[in-house]
C-alpha cells in the first residue's frame, strides 16, 4: 500500500526533557494502525502534533509526498486530520446535534433540521445517542460516540483515535471496529491508540510499538504476539500474564474489624437495597458490569451523590451512622473515592503536582486552614512524587504535561495525602499501561498490608481476580453474590454478574 | 426538630435498615449438615454436668448422648441452666427460682426478688458465686415476643451468692440480655433486642460497652470456644418488616391486642408453621419449595467469634433449612452440641470441619 503520511525526526521537548525523540513515523492508505506502549511513551504526543494540538520542537510531516506546516487543529482538519481525543472537546451545554455541526452551521439554523440530519447520521454510524439532549447528560461512552461521529461527519481522510474503547461497553466496541472497518472500506486510515492489546492484535493492520519517546517496532499485526507486544513496550520480561503471575499464590488476607456496613441503601432505579460490609485490611473487589450501581454505590457513600431522602437506607462508618450530603465530610471522617473519571473528577490539570495534592490535603484538614503553606505544599507534592515514584520533571510539572498512568498515582497520592481510614478505588487502573498497572497493583496492596480497608471497583475480571482477597458481585442496584478469592473463577463472577 | 424530620423521612435512627450477613456472616448450609443426636421437644439451655452434656426441654433437663435420660424434672419451665464446678448444676425457672441439683447443693432453691424474675442465661464463676442474666422485668422468659414488641430495656444482671441467697445487682437496662461469656478477665453479655454483645464492668466501675454490634440477628447464649474465642447463638434472624413493625406503635398495640403471639409480625423459632401465619411476598412457595434466600422470620445461625470479638466462622441454617431458632451451643471434646429450639433437636458437628474466615 501507498504511504500517505509520514513524519521525520519528530521531536518535542518540555523544558528540555524530551518526550519525543527523532520519531520517524508513516502511515499506509486504508490502514488501521494501532499505537502501543506504556502511558508516557509518546503516543497521545506524536498523534497530538499530527492533528495540531501541539506543535513539535522538531521534526517534518509530508502527506502524499508534500511537507505541510500544522500548526493548530483547524490546520489538521484543512489537512484532513481529525482527532477523537481521550478527554473530551465537546461542548456540554450544548445538544449532541449542536455540537456534531458546531464550525459547519449555516447564517440561519433550523434546530429540527439539525436534529433530523444528526439523528440519520448518527444512526448511519450505529450509534444510540438521543440527538437532542444536552452533552452534558450523556455518560462517557456516549460522549465518546459523539466524538466520533463528529471526525466522521467532518470527512476526514486520516482520524486519530485517543484511547476510544476506554470507556465502551462490549457492544458498543463491537460497533466501533465495525466502523473502523466501514471507514477504511470509505478509503479513510485510522490510528488508533490502545493499552488493550487483543484490540490492537484482533483490528489494526499494523503495530507500532513506542517506549520512552522511540518507536522500538513497527510491524504487521499478523507478525505479532502478546508476548512479542509486551516484551517490546517495557523493554524487559515483565510478567507477561500480569493477572495470572505469582499473586495466584499469594495468601489472602484475614478480614479485620468491620468498618463499614451498608445496609439497605437506596438511589432511584440505580441503587436499589443494597447491602454489604467492608472489613479492615483486607481488599475487597467489587465486580459488575457497566450500569450494575456499583459507582454510584461508592459515591454515595462518599458523599459524591445522594441517597434517596425517604428510606434510603444507611450507611455505618466505624459503627456511626453517617449520611454525606458533600464530599468534603466524608473526606474529613476519613472516606476517600478514588474516581474512575481522573480528568473530569480527579485532579485540576493546569495545576501542577504539588498544588493538587495539596487541596486534597486541605480539603482533609490535614494542614492548616486560610493560610496556604507553600514550603509545606513543596514537600507534600515532593514526598508523594518521590513515594509513588510519579514520572514527572518535578513536583511543580501541571498535570496536563503528566501520562495517564502517572495522572493516575497522582489522583492517588492525592487520596492517600488525605490520610483515609477507608478508601475507595473505581477503576483504578483505566487508561494504564501495563507498567504502571504493575504498580498501581503494589500500591493498592501495600495500603492493605497496612491494614487499611480497600474497595476495588473493577470491570476487568483478572484486575478483580488478582488483587481482591473477598470478592462482591454488583448486578442491577446490588450486591448479589460474595466470594473468597481462592475460590471463585472468572465463570462463577461473570455468571453472578449477567444472571 | 431533627428527629422528626429524621422520623418522617425514615433514615437516622429511624432508618429501617438490617446489617447484611457478608464476610464472616456469608450464608452457608453447614447446619444442615449436623448430625441429629437427640429429638426433643422444645430443647432450650445446653451445659455440662460432671463433664457430661445435658439439655433443658420444657422442665426437664436430659442427657444428650444417652438417647436423653432423665437428670431431673421441674414443676415449672426450666429457662436456664447452667453446670457447677463442683459438678452440680444450677437450673433458672420461668418464675424466676434458681434451683440446685446434683451437687452438695442439690435441692437448694434461690427464691426470685423483684426485678429478677426472668433469668435467661447464668454462669457459675465458682461453687459459691452465680451470675444470672434476667430478660426482662416485666416478662417472664417464654413472654420473650411481648418483651421485644413492647421494645422494653427492663434486662440486668445479678451476682448470686449460692450459700447465703443474696442477690446483688450488677447492671440494669439491658434489652433482653440473653447470654452470658467469662473467661475470667473480660464479662460479656449478649444485649438481644438491641443485636449487640456488651462488656460489663463487674464492679460497676464504668459504663457497658459495645463490643460487637450491629449483628443480623437477635443473639442468645455464648459459650466458649476451645481454641480461644466464643460460640454466639441467634435465636432468629433481623428483617426490614420486623424493623418496620418495631417503629410503629400503635400498630403492634393493635396486633399485641388482637392477634395471638404465634402469629405477629414478629421474629420467632420456626415460621410457616401454619397457614394462618403472615407470609412475606418474597417467601411465597413454588411447587412446594421456599427459596433458601427468602425473607423469613426465622433462622438458624451460630456465630464464631476470635477472642477480639470479631466474627471469624458462623453456620447457617437458610430460609428452606431445618435447624430454625437456636438457643444455645456448647463445645464439647471435639464436637458442636446444638439446641435447636424451633425444630425440636440437639444437633452435633465436629469443630474441625468448620472453617474458619
Amino acid at each position: 500500500m501507498a504511504v500517505i503520511l509520514q513524519m521525520k525526526g519528530m521531536t518535542k521537548e518540555y523544558k528540555g526533557v524530551p518526550v519525543l525523540k527523532n520519531v520517524d513515523f508513516d502511515l499506509e492508505e486504508n490502514e488501521i494502525h494501532a499505537l502501543v506502549g506504556e502511558n508516557g511513551a509518546g503516543k497521545s504526543t506524536l498523534t497530538k502534533i499530527l492533528a495540531g494540538a501541539i506543535t513539535p520542537t522538531k521534526g517534518e510531516i509530508i502527506l502524499d509526498g508534500k511537507p505541510i506546516k500544522i500548526n493548530q487543529p483547524t490546520d489538521g482538519v484543512a489537512h484532513g486530520i481529525a482527532m477523537v481525543f481521550q478527554e473530551t472537546s465537546l461542548v456540554p451545554s450544548l445538544t449532541v446535534a449542536q455540537n456534531l455541526f458546531l464550525g459547519k452551521e449555516k447564517f440561519f439554523n433550523r434546530l429540527r433540521t439539525i436534529y433530523i440530519a444528526a439523528q440519520q447520521f448518527l444512526q448511519s454510524l450505529n450509534f444510540s445517542v438521543n440527538p437532542s439532549v444536552t452533552v452534558a447528560r450523556l455518560g462517557a461512552a456516549q460522549k465518546q460516540m459523539v466524538e466520533i461521529a463528529r471526525a466522521v461527519y467532518y470527512n476526514a481522510r486520516i482520524i486519530i483515535f485517543d484511547e476510544p474503547t476506554a470507556t465502551l461497553t462490549p457492544e458498543e466496541k463491537h460497533h466501533f471496529f465495525a466502523l473502523l472497518n466501514r471507514l477504511r472500506k470509505a478509503g479513510v486510515t485510522t490510528i488508533f491508540i490502545t493499552h488493550v492489546l487483543e484490540e490492537a492484535l484482533q483490528s489494526a493492520d499494523r503495530i507500532t510499538v513506542l517506549r520512552d519517546g522511540e518507536i522500538i517496532v513497527t510491524d504487521a499485526a499478523s507478525n505479532f504476539t502478546r508476548e512479542r507486544i509486551v516484551q517490546a513496550m517495557v523493554g524487559r520480561f515483565l510478567e507477561v500474564e500480569l493477572f495470572n503471575g505469582p499473586s495466584k499464590k499469594r495468601k489472602r488476607r484475614k478480614a479485620g474489624r468491620m468498618v463499614l456496613s451498608v445496609q439497605n441503601l437506596s438511589m432511584q432505579n440505580i441503587v436499589r437495597n443494597n447491602s454489604f460490609s467492608i472489613f479492615a485490611g483486607q481488599i475487597t473487589g467489587i465486580f459488575g458490569l457497566v450500569g450494575s450501581g456499583r459507582t454510584e454505590t461508592a459515591k454515595i457513600i462518599a458523599g459524591v451523590v445522594k441517597r434517596d431522602l425517604v428510606h434510603g437506607g444507611e450507611v455505618k462508618f466505624e459503627g456511626r451512622s453517617v449520611r454525606f450530603r458533600v464530599p468534603n465530610p466524608a473526606v474529613e471522617n476519613g472516606i476517600v473515592y478514588v474516581t474512575e473519571d481522573r480528568k473530569i473528577e480527579g485532579f485540576f490539570e493546569t495545576k501542577s503536582i504539588a498544588k493538587n495534592i495539596y487541596i486534597g490535603a486541605i480539603t482533609a484538614g490535614t494542614t492548616k486552614r486560610f493560610f496556604v503553606n507553600m514550603s509545606e505544599m513543596r514537600k507534600l507534592g515532593e514526598y508523594w512524587t518521590k513515594t509513588l515514584d510519579i514520572k514527572a520533571t518535578d513536583s511543580n510539572a501541571r498535570v496536563i504535561e503528566l501520562s495517564g498512568g502517572n495522572q493516575q498515582k497522582l489522583v492517588i497520592a492525592k487520596a492517600l495525602a488525605q490520610r483515609p481510614k477507608l478508601i475507595i478505588f473505581d477503576e483504578p487502573t483505566r487508561g494504564v499501561d501495563v507498567g504502571a498497572i504493575a504498580e498501581i497493583h503494589q500500591i493498592i496492596n501495600r495500603l492493605a498490608d497496612d491494614g487499611l480497608p480497600v474497595v476495588v471497583i473493577s470491570s476487568y475480571l483478572p484486575e478483580i481476580m488478582h488483587l481482591s482477597d473477598r470478592i462482591l458481585v454488583s448486578r442491577q442496584g446490588r450486591i448479589v453474590e460474595e466470594f473468597k478469592a481462592d475460590e471463585a473463577t472468572e465463570t462463577m463472577i461473570m455468571y453472578a454478574a449477567v444472571h | 426538630m431533627l428527629k422528626m424530620i429524621n422520623k418522617y423521612l425514615g433514615r437516622g435512627e429511624f432508618s429501617i435498615t438490617v446489617p447484611p450477613m457478608d464476610g464472616a456472616l456469608m450464608p452457608n448450609e453447614l447446619l444442615e449438615q449436623t448430625e441429629e443426636l437427640l429429638i426433643v421437644d422444645a430443647p432450650d439451655c445446653l451445659a455440662v454436668m460432671n463433664d457430661v452434656p445435658v439439655v433443658s426441654s420444657r422442665s426437664r433437663v436430659l442427657e444428650v448422648d444417652k438417647g436423653g435420660k432423665e437428670v431431673a424434672r421441674f414443676d415449672a419451665e426450666i429457662s436456664c441452666i447452667a453446670g457447677l464446678p463442683n459438678g452440680g448444676l444450677a437450673v433458672g425457672l420461668i418464675d424466676g427460682r434458681i434451683a440446685l441439683v446434683n451437687g452438695p447443693g442439690n435441692g437448694k432453691i434461690i427464691k426470685p426478688i423483684k426485678g429478677a424474675t426472668c433469668p435467661t442465661a447464668m454462669y457459675a464463676d465458682s461453687d459459691d458465686t452465680l451470675f444470672v442474666a434476667h430478660g426482662s422485668s416485666t416478662n417472664n422468659y417464654i413472654g420473650w415476643k411481648k418483651d421485644l414488641m413492647e421494645k422494653n430495656s427492663s434486662g440486668s444482671l445479678w451476682r448470686v451468692e449460692i450459700a447465703t441467697g443474696n442477690q446483688t445487682k450488677i447492671c440494669g437496662g439491658l434489652a433482653f440480655s440473653y447470654g452470658i461469656y467469662y473467661n475470667g478477665k473480660t464479662f460479656i453479655v449478649a444485649e438481644s433486642w438491641r443485636s449487640r454483645l456488651l462488656r460489663i464492668s463487674l464492679d460497676g466501675g464504668k459504663p457497658p460497652e459495645e463490643v460487637l454490634g450491629h449483628l443480623p440477628g437477635y443473639v442468645s447464649r455464648m459459650a466458649p470456644a476451645q481454641e480461644d474465642g466464643i460460640w454466639l447463638t441467634a435465636f432468629a434472624p433481623r428483617s426490614q418488616l420486623v424493623e418496620f413493625v418495631l417503629r410503629e406503635k400503635r400498630y403492634r398495640k393493635l396486633m399485641m391486642k388482637n392477634i395471638d403471639s404465634d402469629f405477629w409480625l414478629a421474629p420467632t423459632l420456626r415460621c410457616n408453621k401454619s397457614h394462618y401465619e403472615s407470609l412475606q411476598a418474597g417467601g411465597v412457595k413454588q411447587l412446594g419449595i421456599l427459596k433458601p434466600w427468602a425473607p423469613a422470620r426465622s433462622y438458624g445461625l451460630i456465630i464464631r467469634l476470635d477472642s477480639d470479638f470479631r466474627p471469624v466462622a458462623s453456620l447457617h441454617s437458610r430460609a428452606d433449612g431445618s435447624r430454625h431458632g437456636i438457643t444455645s451451643c456448647l463445645e464439647h471434646h471435639g464436637r458442636l452440641l446444638i439446641a435447636v429450639k424451633g425444630d425440636g433437636m440437639v444437633a452435633s458437628y465436629p469443630i474441625d470441619r468448620i472453617g474458619k474466615r
